[in-house]
């Protein structure tokens, strides 16, 4: 409809804007590409930014509004707002919240796991991986299917159903344990006798090949698996695919002088890596399994499970040690220098024994389809597991189609297991798994809070969360929310961060400090402003070091209390969130800004303007960052966003790539020049710069002048954070953004959690209890 | 980590040797006489510095640019083009996806895209290959990003493996493996029957918009129906034969011309070997990270950072550095296509971007460049600088010259004028 014929509807609107905003907003002016005379009325973005813009008072400028009166203001946001409700409830109506959506590709293998029983099915990366929309894979309208994607499906849904008939008969688990020499499958390896030796008694002892394996002997490895070369067990081979029971005897240990072991002053974390043990190139499938395992001073016994491929072998893994360069002088054969010496000797680990036990019986998956075999009803049988896979009953039609397409297997003298698998497979490809339904609570919940399909008992909100499927919601909310999935995007630059090389420990450590952040700002009820400042943080031995902490022990991540220097506590300022927003070589003021504005504060930068012609930015003589982002307030079409969200990333200049604090930069060109030698004894060279200014403006006009008194200024808006919590909740939950007619129902819930500071688990419980969630 | 990657023998590859001539009969699916055209696109999403790029005078005569003086061999065997763009393809990095789609204003809310030129191209054509395209990218965002795109607005994605792609083109396996595939596309046949009209009664107990966004699902089983089919025939048919050792894949972004011109020369092979006709190549420089320009020189910021150059001197040479590179690349590629008889002739290749000037997001005045094909080449066709011609023309006449029988794609008014064929 056109703007004019509000009027008929007897709507002050169009009075209001034709007497207050057509001054600059007609189809003379039409500043800001904007004409409102002709701008049809609808339930559009557009209208909606005009009346937020109206509302919040930026609209018409105050110079501009002198016959505005506060009453007029009222009348237009209520009578518009009032307008676009309607017509934003009318479409609710009509359309629904979002289309049908299918599931993601994480949904679709989480389905198929617990469908089937198969906690460890590896189906995912069969699947083109999903697009995302704000951020989010589960938005409905990106979730698109192609011939590619059906394809996709026809091929994972068939390996999923053969692994699950795979286990009627399952293979036989053998046992085989390793001593003294076996414990290594070559005698030397990289590195040298530094990076692993033989040792009896804490002394280093000569082994031959053909020596009997001496069970007084120990292996003492010093080197994390990222050095080439047979790092695991001689003669050792998974025959099947599956989960093998590791039981081994190790100590943490020191090596000082002529291979001398002494026990460590502290634990030492390793884990095992998954891999084929056909030679030294582990390019190939290399995956880390069986966790972190604190190895101690004193030997000890742990055991683990870890999940092996048929053919594949595991390697020890020590981590947090340095890796050295690889070296090759004219074109022979590459070799490493050790490390040098650190005070204390190198820190290792000294193995006793080692089991492996496996495979271990895999759960009956195969019952599901199959039951006792060829005595069953194909009927029975294939609407029990329809009934399941659909998440729900189907209508008997349905079921009888499929059911042809296994009878008319049966028919031909199919064997009875290979039909069954037909019809599963038709089943599996079809809307009925596919496509989540908009009617089906249960399964809207148990998508949002576990990622995955509901079970058959009906459970209550804090038993979902008390569930371990419930740290799905953890890994793939952070995933998405913070983008925690592009952790390993980039690389650090070692010549400027030698100390960096390699440190995939730091890493890891990382993303499980953020992931055990969330997890506990909800399992402890903890309030919203926490999560842009907290007087503690999750650590472990390495971030502890890393965020110029006290020592503490271990890997495991534990809550660290800060001193009331320290600079760090709360999301902005967590190391993985400063690695995702820089590129490896620098950090950029801008990225860093648009991300707190968008993920935190709920305020996304708008898509660069459309004008043309566009601005060309001269930055020639710009030497600090400063300077060369000053165009973007200089220019006025640049200030309107980036003076939203420049200021908040130079406060955060004084982390850098990884994190750590720092008040100057470094480069290769300008400043002083360092010069040293790196933790695994490579020289390095860099230079260090401007010294880094961090405060800044909002432009809702709080100023601050470096990182805690931005924190300051965040945690005095609660309400906003909480908002935009509950926004993030929206679009992962319904998989479309809050609409306008939704406004009030927020703020209702945000009233409600007001007294108690908005506390995330408070915020997670109205969300799933509010029609928003219930209705979509 | 590869302690032993071999290095590529560059000169024996893109020169395309490896690809025996044996091909299999491949003309009786119904294409007699008319000549075989091929179709490879290039698109790096961040473009190239326009300046050095762009020549100064129009038409025949005109003098090459410092870029262009790098094909200089082939100057009458190429078109460069200037003036050309989408309309209301705007919006900076979101224009990667519509390069070939022409798809208006991908920022909108509610964009959708719509049909891409190679996918327009095949829907016409019919799969007269082993693969009706080949679609492929260097150091991609696979999931957000393609040059290819479904009739209804679907991402195609991209190949990113040089590896796998080899695999599908040359390496057969043995009868019982090829027995074992064709029953298998028989089985998915009779359950895409099923499924199909499963969906039929599942869709009418849904809403129209629901209803609607299903019909995605019905193209997808109608197309991939199509395609088993013609993969059954094919799966009968022995693949051509090569002597190319199979690629080793490059995992590291940062090896970004390394792995470029790896791909390229898989697309050569495609080409040669008649695995496909039409290949789209998407060069994801926005999602390269620091990389390797030359053997002593690493960009000093992303690709994507280093395209803000803010004119400041030392970031424009490196961008001419990292361009020149490309255009080598470029020559290299016509080198080893002109090597082999015609196939040049028989190929159009077009180098563009969606991008007219990274610095300024400027979406306008695309760098556009056309080589082979049996055009008449050695122009440079400059239209209007301020009110830009529709890309879509030229896609029309390249539609055209590869037998589709259309006068329209996209956002076209017309084919393209004074750009005919040879």
């Amino acid at each position: 409809m056109t703007l004019a014929a509000l009027v008929l509807l007897g709507s002050p609107v169009f009075g209001l804007l034709e007497n207050h905003c057509f001054e600059c907003h007609d189809e003379l002016t039409a500043k800001g590409e904007l004409d409102l005379s002709s701008l049809d009325f609808s339930l559009s973005e557009t209208w909606i930014k005009i009346h937020d813009r109206v509302e919040s008072g930026e609209m018409p400028p105050p110079d501009k509004a002198t016959n505005f009166s506060p009453a007029d203001r009222q009348l237009l946001v209520s009578e518009l707002g009032g307008l676009l409700a309607k017509l934003d409830r009318a479409d609710i109506a009509e359309n629904g919240r979002a289309p049908i959506r299918r599931l993601t590709r994480e949904e679709y293998q989480n389905n198929l796991r617990d469908l089937l029983g198969l906690p460890n099915l590896d189906v995912r990366d069969r699947l083109p991986e999903d697009r995302s929309s704000h951020g989010y894979t589960k938005s409905a309208e990106t979730l698109d299917i192609s011939r590619v994607q059906l394809a996709a499906y026809l091929d994972a849904a068939e390996a999923a159903l053969r692994e699950a008939a795979k286990t009627a008969s399952p293979p036989k688990p053998t046992k085989s344990r390793a001593i003294g020499k076996d414990l290594f499958s070559s005698l030397t390896t990289f590195g040298g006798r530094e990076a692993m030796f033989f040792a009896k008694e804490g002394k280093i002892v000569s082994v031959k090949a053909d020596d009997e394996p001496d069970p007084e002997i120990e292996l003492a490895i010093f080197r994390s698996a990222t050095w080439p070369y047979f790092g695991y067990p001689r003669g050792f081979r998974a025959k099947h695919d599956g989960e093998y029971r590791v039981r081994f005897s190790a100590r943490a240990v020191r090596q000082v002088r002529d291979f001398r072991l002494v026990p460590a002053h502290k634990p030492l974390a390793m884990t095992f890596r998954a891999r084929q043990p056909s030679g030294p190139d582990v390019s190939g499938d290399v995956r880390s399994t069986g966790g972190w395992i604190d190895v101690l001073p004193e030997p000890q016994i742990f055991e683990t499970t870890i999940l092996l491929k048929a053919g594949e072998t595991f390697e020890y893994s020590l981590l947090g040690l340095p890796v050295p360069h690889p070296i090759t002088s004219h074109g022979g054969p590459l070799y490493y220098d050790f490390p040098p010496m650190p005070e204390g000797g190198h820190r290792g680990v000294a193995i006793q024994w080692l089991e492996v036990e496996g495979p271990l019986a895999p759960p009956p998956a195969h019952e599901l389809l199959f039951g006792q075999g060829a005595s069953e009803d194909p009927g029975k049988l294939f609407r029990r597991f329809a009934k399941l896979a659909a998440r729900g009953p189907i209508p008997d039609e349905a079921a009888d189609r499929f059911l042809e397409l296994i009878s008319a297997e049966l028919r031909e003298g199919t064997e009875f297991k290979e039909a069954m698998i037909k019809g599963y497979l038709a089943f599996l490809c079809s809307g009925h798994f596919l496509y989540l339904e908009s009617s089906d609570t249960a399964s809207r919940l148990s998508h949002f809070l576990w990622n995955s399909r509901p079970d058959e008992l009906l459970r209550s909100f804090d038993e979902m969360l008390d569930d371990p499927r419930f740290g799905r919601f953890v890994r793939n909310f952070t995933d998405e929310w913070l983008d925690l999935r592009q952790l390993r995007r980039d690389l650090p630059d070692i010549r400027l961060y030698p100390e960096y090389r390699k440190d995939d420990y730091l890493v890891e450590s990382m993303e499980r400090e953020t992931r055990t952040f969330f997890e506990a700002m909800i399992r402890e009820n903890i309030p919203v402003a926490t999560l842009v400042d907290s007087d503690f943080v999750f650590a472990n031995d390495k971030l502890a070091s890393h965020y110029d902490l006290p020592p503490v022990a271990g890997s495991a991540m534990r809550k660290v209390e800060l001193p009331d220097w320290s600079p760090y506590g709360g999301l902005l300022t967590q190391a993985s969130i400063l690695k995702i927003t820089s590129n490896g070589t620098t950090t950029s003021p801008v990225i860093r800004g648009a991300w707190v504005m968008e993920k935190l504060l709920g305020d996304p930068p708008p898509p660069p303007p459309k004008s043309v012609p566009a601005i060309e930015p001269d930055l020639r003589g710009a030497t600090t960052i400063r300077q060369l982002l000053a165009q973007h307030t200089a220019d006025e079409s640049c200030a309107n966003c980036h003076a939203r969200f420049d200021p908040v990333g130079f406060a955060l200049e004084n982390f850098d790539i990884m994190g750590a604090w720092r008040d100057r930069y470094r480069s290769l060109e300008k400043g002083e020049k360092i010069t040293g030698i790196d933790r695994a004894g490579h020289a390095f060279e860099f230079r260090v710069g401007d010294s880094i200014s961090s405060g800044g403006q909002l432009l809702s006009g709080e100023e601050f002048a470096d990182v805690h008194e931005l924190k300051t200024v965040l945690v005095a808006k609660p309400r906003q954070l909480a908002r935009n919590l509950l926004h993030q909740f929206t679009l992962y939950g319904t998989g479309a953004p809050v609409r306008f007619s939704d406004r009030p129902e927020i703020e209702a819930i945000l009233d409600a959690c007001e007294p108690d500071g908005f506390r995330v688990r408070d915020l997670l419980k109205a969300f799933v209890e509010s029609s928003i969630f219930l209705d979509s | 980590m590869s302690l032993r990657s071999k290095p590529i023998d560059r000169r024996r590859f893109l020169r395309g040797l490896g690809v025996g001539l044996a091909l299999p009969a491949l003309e009786c699916m119904g294409e007699a006489a008319s000549p075989k055209k091929r179709m490879l696109v290039i698109s790096n999403n961040l473009g190239v510095l326009p300046k050095p790029f762009f020549p100064t005078e129009a038409g025949a005569a005109y003098a090459l640019s410092p870029y262009l003086n790098e094909l200089s061999e082939f100057r009458d065997r190429f078109t460069v083009f200037s003036g050309l763009s989408h309309p209301a393809v705007v919006g900076g990095h979101s224009t990667e996806n519509c390069f070939l789609t022409a798809a208006k204003d991908p920022t909108g809310s509610g964009f959708r895209n719509s049909i891409s030129l190679d996918q327009f191209a095949v829907e016409h054509l019919g799969q007269k290959t082993r693969f009706p395209t080949l679609n492929l990218g260097v150091n991609i965002d696979k999931a957000n990003r393609s040059l290819s795109w479904t009739r209804d607005g679907a991402l195609l994605p991209a190949e990113d493996r040089p590896s796998a792609l080899f695999r599908r083109m040359f390496v057969q396996g043995d009868a019982a493996e090829v027995e074992k595939r064709l029953h298998r596309l028989e089985e998915q046949g009779s359950i895409l029957d099923a499924v199909t009209e499963d969906m039929r009664s599942f869709s009418k107990r849904l809403g129209a918009g629901d209803r609607e966004r299903l019909d995605q699902y019905f193209t997808s089983v109608r197309e991939l129906e199509q395609r088993l089919e013609t993969a059954g025939e094919w799966e009968r048919r022995p693949k051509p034969e090569t002597d190319r050792e199979p690629p080793e894949d490059i995992p590291d972004k940062a090896r970004f011309f390394e792995k470029f011109e790896l791909m390229l020369g898989m697309a050569q092979l495609a080409l040669e070997s008649d695995s496909t006709r039409i290949v789209t190549l998407m060069v994801d420089a926005f999602a390269t990270p620091v990389f390797e320009i030359g053997e002593d020189e690493r960009s000093h910021t992303g690709y994507h950072n280093l395209s803000h150059h803010g004119q400041v001197e030392k970031s424009v040479a490196q961008l001419e550095r990292v361009d020149f590179r490309q255009m080598r690349l470029l020559r290299q590629l016509l080198e080893g296509l002109a090597a082999k008889d015609g196939l040049l002739e028989s190929t159009m290749v077009l180098y563009g971007s969606n991008m007219g000037d990274a610095n300024t997001h400027e979406n306008t005045n695309l760098p556009i460049l056309l080589a082979g094909g049996g055009f008449r080449h050695g122009q440079h066709l400059a239209f209007d600088r301020d009110r830009n011609t529709p890309l879509c023309n030229l896609f029309v006449s390249i539609l055209q010259n590869l037998g589709v029988e259309t006068d329209e794609f996209g956002s076209s008014e017309s084919r393209l004028t004074g750009f005919e064929r040879a």
